[in-house]
């Protein structure tokens, strides 16, 4: 377990270094630089400009000056904020963006389980329909047609919430909501069929000889094998909501790190865009790592796989 | 999944014209099955609707300012926009390009998911090993925050757009493919073609793959709504298809904007959008279960 997991760790700075080379390069080689935007500066200013920032030098110089300062754990400043640095932009923006993706991470775990479940251990009742096609509905009607139906229909016409902010705790109700509904319904599909799974196994035929209480077979004995899918869906879906947010942030106006992403790519903010694509990518490599090793813990027999 | 056709054995003219049977019990199956029945009907009107009605309804650009945006009346069933132009038009002009984004990025994943997994599955051993652990690592990646920034950068073309979407949805497609050749390599009529001495590009392409086509078409009608939904997305941010041109995606964001004073903006192209998922994903479902495909279940 802990080779497999210090082996896993291994494998994970190449991969990140693929990444951030890649990136840098993608992003120099783009037509039109951060100071080409709206107005036009004079050669001057601009030949003063690259040199503040040290754009003049030859490219495999700007590269290896980079990745010495991200050794470092400084991202650099950036070209769009003056006196603000990279890191200091992310450490602002982060928490926000971190806060909406557990809660929705936690809303998508307990309605799905919670749907998936049931569905399961009622199969082919009207509560294994009701619960399977509110599923579907879930996955056919993505965030940016949700989230706006639910201000529409919350905010704009009973007038209970906000339509859009991040102030109080009721601020974090319709954006949370939105973004965990697409995972929890995935989530429950997974979970009715491993549940559907393990519950024609012959150990639950044992626990049930055994005249363990329905409760005790399924939260006891299935639940830990049931939830096997889930977990492995678990690293896409984290991807999913992190990427999700960048939709989410911009229908509810969130301060978060998502649209700032977004708006840092349209304004070819090197830096910022550099700095957060590798925050994002350490970010799903490590947690993607964190579900492989909770999924040996639960399943043993993949480790020979 | 059992070969359709066996080599060995006298066959008449007769029996290869009634030998799909395979493909006959799908189709009895896959119509006994309501859901998916209907989606397909839906679809199919839906595109017929998309692909011919852009003759006989009125144009998506004709504007009429006077009007501005008036909710859903006899002349404009759905409506009209902020600058008077009718609404379910736009939802039909806008469908052509959704559609045509589904297919052809789909096309491009099918074509490069289909061929990587076939390939790693046929030589399996070393070459195997690589190539697959090549698409673990890729799992692994933020595709879409790469598909972001090539829109940003390399200006909002739709043939990029296409490339970029197809290149991130292959990598379960090459999965499953693998899976199955791995299952057939073995069978006698693989080795009845190797001992014929054919070229490996033809035992993958002739004698496997149509041997695989069931878990193909499953999961490929299931990859052109995750395809869509990707497409929807990057418009929804303002880096997917660009004006003059419009999708489902542009319009939703469009109405997004507006919904406050115009619910209807965002309600009938959210409901056509929604609707064209459900049916697509039942339609794949009931395609599964008709093909039997258990490897390819979530």
């Amino acid at each position: 377990m802990l080779r497999f997991t210090f082996r896993r760790l291994l494998q994970i700075i190449p991969v990140l270094w693929i990444i951030i080379t890649a990136t840098f390069f993608m992003i120099r080689f783009v037509p039109g630089g951060p100071f080409t935007a709206e107005k036009a500066v004079t050669p001057e200013i601009l030949r003063n400009l690259e040199a503040h920032y040290g754009l003049n030098k030859p490219l495999y110089q700007q590269y290896f000056d980079y990745m010495g300062s991200l050794l470092r754990g400084d991202l650099g400043p950036s070209f769009k904020y003056p006196n603000r640095t990279v890191n200091e932009i992310i450490g602002d923006k982060l928490p926000t963006s971190l806060e909406l993706g557990f809660i929705s991470l936690a809303v998508a775990l307990a309605i799905g389980i919670t749907l998936g479940t049931l569905a399961a251990v009622k199969r082919n009742s009207w509560l294994d329909y009701v619960c399977s096609s509110t599923a579907m509905i879930g996955i056919c009607v993505p965030t940016f047609v949700l989230g706006p139906l639910l201000v529409l229909t919350f905010a704009i016409h009973f007038q209970w919430l906000n339509a859009s902010g991040w102030y109080g705790p009721s601020d974090r109700i319709l954006p949370c909501l939105t973004l965990g509904c697409v995972y929890a319904a995935y989530i429950a599909r997974l979970t009715r069929g491993g549940m559907l799974e393990v519950l024609n196994q012959d150990y639950i035929r044992t626990a049930r000889a055994k005249g363990a209480s329905e409760a005790r077979v399924v939260f006891k004995h299935a639940l830990r094998g049931g939830l096997l899918p889930v977990v492995s869906f678990l690293g896409p879906g984290i991807a999913g909501i992190l990427t999700g947010s960048f939709v989410i942030e911009t229908i509810f106006q969130i301060p978060g790190l998502g649209r700032e992403f977004v708006n840092s790519a349209f304004n070819r903010d090197y830096t910022l865009v550099l700095g957060t694509v590798i925050l994002y990518a350490s970010l799903i490599v490590i947690l993607n790592l964190v579900v492989d090793v909770v999924q040996i813990w639960l399943n043993p027999k993949l480790k020979f796989e | 999944m059992s070969p359709t056709k066996l080599p060995s054995a006298v066959v008449t003219p007769e029996q290869i014209e009634t030998g799909n049977s395979l493909w006959h019990d799908a189709w009895s199956r896959l119509r006994k099955n309501r859901l998916a029945v209907c989606g397909g009907a839906t679809l199919l009107v839906l595109a017929l609707l998309c692909a011919f009605g852009p003759f006989f309804a009125q144009s998506y650009q004709d504007q009429n300012l006077d009007l501005g945006a008036a909710g859903p009346s006899a002349a404009h069933w759905l409506g009209t926009d902020t600058l008077g132009r009718d609404l379910f038009s736009r939802i039909l002009f806008g469908g052509r390009i959704s559609m045509m984004v589904g297919l052809v990025a789909t096309f491009v994943a099918l074509a490069i998911g289909v061929t990587y997994g076939a390939v790693a599955g046929f030589f399996g051993g070393k070459i195997d090993a690589v190539m697959m652990r090549i698409v673990d690592i890729m799992y692994a990646l933020p595709f879409t925050i790469f598909v972001i920034l090539l829109m940003v950068f390399f200006g909002r073309n739709i043939f990029l757009l296409f490339f970029a979407i197809g290149a991130v949805e292959w990598l379960t497609m090459a999965r499953i493919v693998r899976g199955q050749i791995i299952s057939i390599k073995k069978m006698e009529y693989i080795e009845a073609a190797r001992a014929l001495g054919l070229s490996k590009r033809r035992i993958i392409f002739r004698h496997m793959i149509p041997n695989i086509l069931g878990p193909i078409i499953v999961y490929t009608t299931l990859t052109i709504p995750a395809v869509m939904l990707l497409e929807a997305f990057l418009s929804f941010l303002g880096l997917g298809v660009q004006p003059p041109m419009s999708s489902w995606g542009v319009l939703i964001k469009d109405g997004a904007e507006k919904m406050e004073e115009f619910w209807w903006l965002l309600v009938f192209p959210g409901g056509v959008f929604s609707l064209t998922l459900f049916s697509l994903n039942f339609l794949g479902d009931g395609l599964r279960d008709a093909l039997d495909v258990r490897s390819s279940k979530d």
